[in-house]
């Protein structure tokens, strides 16, 4: 049985702003084990930023409020925790890479040093010996030593996320959060960026949560996949579980939105309406304005979790009364 | 077989930097058929965006020549440029940078015709803007409404409507939906397909995005460091790519599948600036197969397959 | 089944109400009180201007010498006391605020039109027209604003008219300064971009698109240049080179209250109030102003 590195149950995390109160996430729950890869699918608004935030204790509150719920980080009760034990367990157990590399270095110090600082804050190491460490983690990501002493602007946006990737890699953390890593860099670097990230997850034995809109990306490097809308999570199963045996409407609809590399003729089928307005979410389930699949009970009634396994489970109605309902008898 | 609405004859673009001569734009060929789709691929730095701004002359070509229905679009007159505007036209990227934000959805879309004054009379021109607010699918209810309340589909969908507010036949668009959902791009995708049948538009589809532009054209040129490096139909780009280049940025697209792996190939370093290139292959440093000849001497297009160009010293077929 | 259940209409709020920026600056403006402090005192201001004749009469009240009368405490008939020629000092006051806001806002206005028009083209334009522009008018900003006024007030003769040309003059360039700084930061996003793929000519590109989107920090600076018009033509009445006596103004009843400082401290008192809380209040209202326009702190 392996170790559960993160355990969130029921999370609920809402934003008290002028313009309203905006339900960000609502009953999350997440469970991942040492060595897994969880991929968090969704589009803008879904959620998914909030809730890696709220694993390292970064939401800003206020104007947000953790509701209710339990963030447990290795043992660790994070929503109780103290700024100063944050302070510990940020870098050295769980450590995030966000999504824009072009601003998230900072432009006034070289960048050997600003991978040395997260050793020496966690490490304990004097200066030399946190610095030959540093430099060994610029090697492991890629980058010859000699550019040790240059600073963000002279390299180029995959080099920076490179930087970002050896600075969150520095402490050997036990769980990487990777906030949409490679959606700003070019398809060529983004296949290296990803190979890379693969190699130093197996090396480091790290557990990761990969969040992404992009389906290809979660098929290169994820084990599990939960997909996030209007705050839920409304499928979520291996990958398997997710690509052949696909449950949910919305599921399918994103596949149903990407050209298909493979099979240019086929008309694309986009979800139809936008986004929720998370100020004012539906009554029922989230989805059921824009669901192909609608019922009456769909507006009126929150569906339940039904799972079609120990790891796949789906929130929709469909399947309250038959679980061997399948999306394809559906005629549309 | 329908006339050829655009050509575009070496054309070429330099900037001047401290640096030196970056030459974003360099020796460009292609045409592209009335009512069809060309696609324009490659990744940042490539000089695709570049290409579509200095082919409606919002960009000045350091050389060669655009020519559009006949008429080289470099040489005629500012004057001239404004009434071949109402032909040609251009769908930004941003939405949410590409509408001024102080003027509200109705204004934005009459400003073209107000400007050029198509139609004067105040009220035939608003029944304008609501047929084109129709046409792209954006409800009436939002004429007094400013940007920067809407969604990124919504405003992309002004910005379309904007474009073919004149007597479009053309339209640049340039990575029209890359700032968009996936859900909404494809809402988008299908709009802009629909408004090409219904209208008889020529688009050039400029993205880095490989399967969209399989989706959506005709052909395909594809653009490195500034150079045409392979030119096809879009459906003998993808089963028969030749350009090492084409094939890497083809095997380098994550799948949504399960099934099939392909094997990535994997381009060693990064894309580099042309400032002052040298006049070898641009992707000789990249390469997995350069020889010398790559390093030493510049591959020109050449047609290796029926309408199948790419300019390579090693790979020809 | 999806039939039977008409489509549930996408709520959206967005497709209700029109939210003007100005009305949106309006809101956020309201929510600091050091801004509503300084817009209450600038309308007071600007009431006593209006009203001025109503308060009392100017030839009468203001101007009259009353020798009898004269370096009277504030008392019931006369609020603010009298000075040394027995003239009401309150309503002087009044009449005085008349000046100080006209040659204020009228200077602002030369410097706005004129360096704002060089600013502009500097701006939009860029390269050697850009060069030429600045450099003369860095020329001109090397002199210090006062200094610049005075010589200029010197070689015309004191004046109020000459004295809203001096501070005008003095403020162009700082203007041009300013005005350019914000087309800079507009001129290359691509809203503007799509203003020329539709046929726009620059004038109305740059009248239309640039300068309302570049608005907010021209109307902050605006706002603290009136104020230090303000302080500029109190100093330049105080030594004489402004507005002449006996037409009342603030620094010159400053100056000829400077004898009587020490036993009839009212005479410089109230002027000098005047003067402190109308400079005060523009740079309430101009601080409050910034950042109700700052796009980042929505």
């Amino acid at each position: 049985m392996k170790d559960t590195i993160l355990d969130i149950k029921d999370l609920n995390i809402h934003f008290f702003t002028e313009d309203g109160i905006v339900e960000a996430v609502n009953g999350l729950n997440i469970n991942i084990k040492k060595g897994e890869t969880l991929g968090l699918v969704g589009e803008t608004g879904a959620g998914k930023t909030t809730t890696a935030l709220s694993i390292l204790d970064l939401v800003p509150m206020p104007p947000g409020k953790i509701i209710s719920g339990e963030i447990t980080l290795d043992g660790i009760d994070i929503i109780n925790a103290s700024e100063k034990e944050m302070e510990k367990i940020r870098g050295k157990i769980v450590s995030m890479i966000f999504q824009d590399p072009m601003t998230a270095l900072n432009p006034v110090i070289k960048v050997i040093d600003q991978i040395s600082e997260a050793i020496i804050i966690h490490q304990n190491l004097d200066k030399e010996k946190a610095e030959e460490k540093a430099i060994e983690m610029l090697e492991l990501v890629g980058i010859p030593r000699d550019r040790r002493n240059e600073y963000p602007h002279q390299f180029s946006g995959g080099m920076k996320q490179r930087v970002i990737i050896a600075i969150a890699l520095s402490c050997s953390p036990k769980l990487l959060i990777a906030d949409e890593p490679t959606t700003a860099l070019d398809v060529t670097i983004q296949a290296q960026v990803l190979k890379l990230m693969k190699e130093l997850k197996d090396k480091f034995e790290m557990s990761m949560i990969m969040i992404t809109h992009d389906l290809g990306v979660v098929v290169e490097v994820c084990d599990y996949v939960a997909i996030m809308y209007a705050g839920r999570i409304v499928e979520q199963g291996t990958l398997e579980d997710i690509f052949r045996r696909t449950k949910h409407p919305y599921t399918e609809g994103l596949f149903n939105s990407i050209p298909n590399i493979d099979n240019r003729k086929e008309k694309l089928k986009p979800i139809k309406g936008l986004m929720s307005d998370p100020y004012d979410l539906p009554k029922g389930c989230n989805f059921c304005d824009r669901c192909d699949y609608v019922m009456r009970i769909c507006e009126e009634e929150a569906p339940e979790k039904i799972f079609f396994s120990d790891e796949h489970f789906v929130e929709c109605h469909l399947y309250s009364k038959d679980k061997s309902y399948n999306l394809s008898d559906h005629d549309l | 077989m329908s006339e050829i609405i655009l050509e575009v004859k070496r054309l070429k673009k330099y900037f001047d930097t401290p640096k030196g001569q970056l030459h974003a734009v360099d020796d460009i060929n292609f045409s592209i058929e009335k009512g069809k789709t060309l696609g324009l691929v490659g990744e940042s730095g490539c000089g695709k965006s570049t290409t579509g701004r200095v082919i409606l002359r919002l960009l000045e070509a350091t050389g060669g020549e655009v020519i559009y229905k006949g008429r080289n679009v470099h040489e005629i007159s500012n004057k001239e440029m404004r009434e071949l505007r109402k032909e040609m036209q251009i769908i930004f990227q941003d939405p949410f940078s590409s509408l001024d934000p102080r003027m509200t959805v109705s204004e934005i879309i009459e400003e073209p015709i107000k400007l050029n004054k198509i139609i004067v009379n105040k009220e035939e021109r608003f029944k304008r803007v609501l047929e084109l607010m129709d046409l792209v699918g954006l409800s009436r209810r939002l004429i007094n409404v400013y940007p920067h309340e809407l969604d990124g589909g919504r405003r992309q969908r002004i910005g379309i409507a904007r474009a073919l507010s004149l007597n479009t036949e053309f339209i640049v668009c340039d990575e029209p939906v890359s700032a968009l959902d996936v859900s909404i791009q494809a809402q988008i995708l299908n709009l802009l397909d629909e408004l090409q049948e219904k209208l008889g538009l020529t688009f050039i589809f400029i993205t880095h995005d490989l399967s969209v532009v399989n989706h959506f054209s005709d052909d395909i040129a594809v653009m490195y460091l500034g150079k045409l490096v392979e030119k096809a139909s879009a459906e003998e780009l993808f089963e028969n790519p030749i350009h090492p280049y084409t094939k890497a940025l083809l095997s380098a697209i994550p799948r949504p599948t399960l099934d099939r792996k392909v094997e990535k190939i994997i381009l060693k370093g990064e894309i580099t600036s042309p400032i002052n290139p040298k006049k070898v292959c641009r992707f000789a440093d990249r390469c997995n197969f350069a020889e010398d000849i790559c390093r030493n001497t510049e591959p020109h297009l050449e047609e290796v397959a029926p309408d199948h160009f790419v300019s390579c010293h090693i790979f020809k077929a | 089944m999806a039939e039977e259940i008409k489509t549930v209409n996408i709520k959206n709020k967005n497709e209700v109400a029109k939210r003007s920026l100005m009305a949106d600056t309006w809101r956020r403006l309201k929510k600091s009180k050091t801004a509503i402090l300084g817009l209450m005192l600038i309308v007071m201001f600007l009431c006593m201007a209006i009203f001025a004749p109503i308060i009392g009469d100017y030839d009468e009240d203001a101007l009259k010498m009353n020798i009898i009368d004269r370096l009277q405490g504030p008392s019931i008939n006369h609020w603010f006391g009298t000075d040394e020629f027995g003239r009401d000092i309150f309503i002087r006051i009044v009449y005085g605020t008349r000046i100080s806001l006209f040659v204020g806002l009228i200077s602002v206005s030369i410097a706005l039109s004129i360096g704002g028009f060089f600013g502009a083209i500097a701006g939009y334009y860029g390269g050697q027209i850009d060069h030429i522009i600045m450099r003369i008018l860095d020329v001109i900003l090397a002199i210090p604003v006062i200094l610049l006024a005075i010589t200029i007030v010197a070689a015309l003769g004191p004046s109020m008219l000459n004295l809203m040309i001096a501070i005008g003059v003095a403020n162009i360039p700082g203007f041009a300064r300013v005005v350019r700084a914000a087309v800079l930061s507009v001129k290359d996003e691509e809203f503007i971009e799509a203003a020329k793929a539709i046929g726009a000519k620059d004038h109305i590109i740059i009248l239309k698109h640039v300068l309302p989107n570049s608005m907010a920090p021209i109307i902050v600076y605006a706002t603290l240049k009136v104020a230090t018009a303000i302080m500029a033509t109190a100093s330049l009445s105080f030594i004489g080179l402004g507005v002449q006596p006996p037409t009342p103004e603030w620094g010159s009843m400053l100056s000829s209250g400077r004898a009587y400082i020490r036993d009839q401290m009212h005479i410089v008192l109230f002027p000098g109030l005047a003067i402190v809380l109308s400079v005060l209040s523009l740079n309430l209202i101009g601080d409050g102003l910034r950042d109700a326009l700052d796009p980042k702190l929505k």
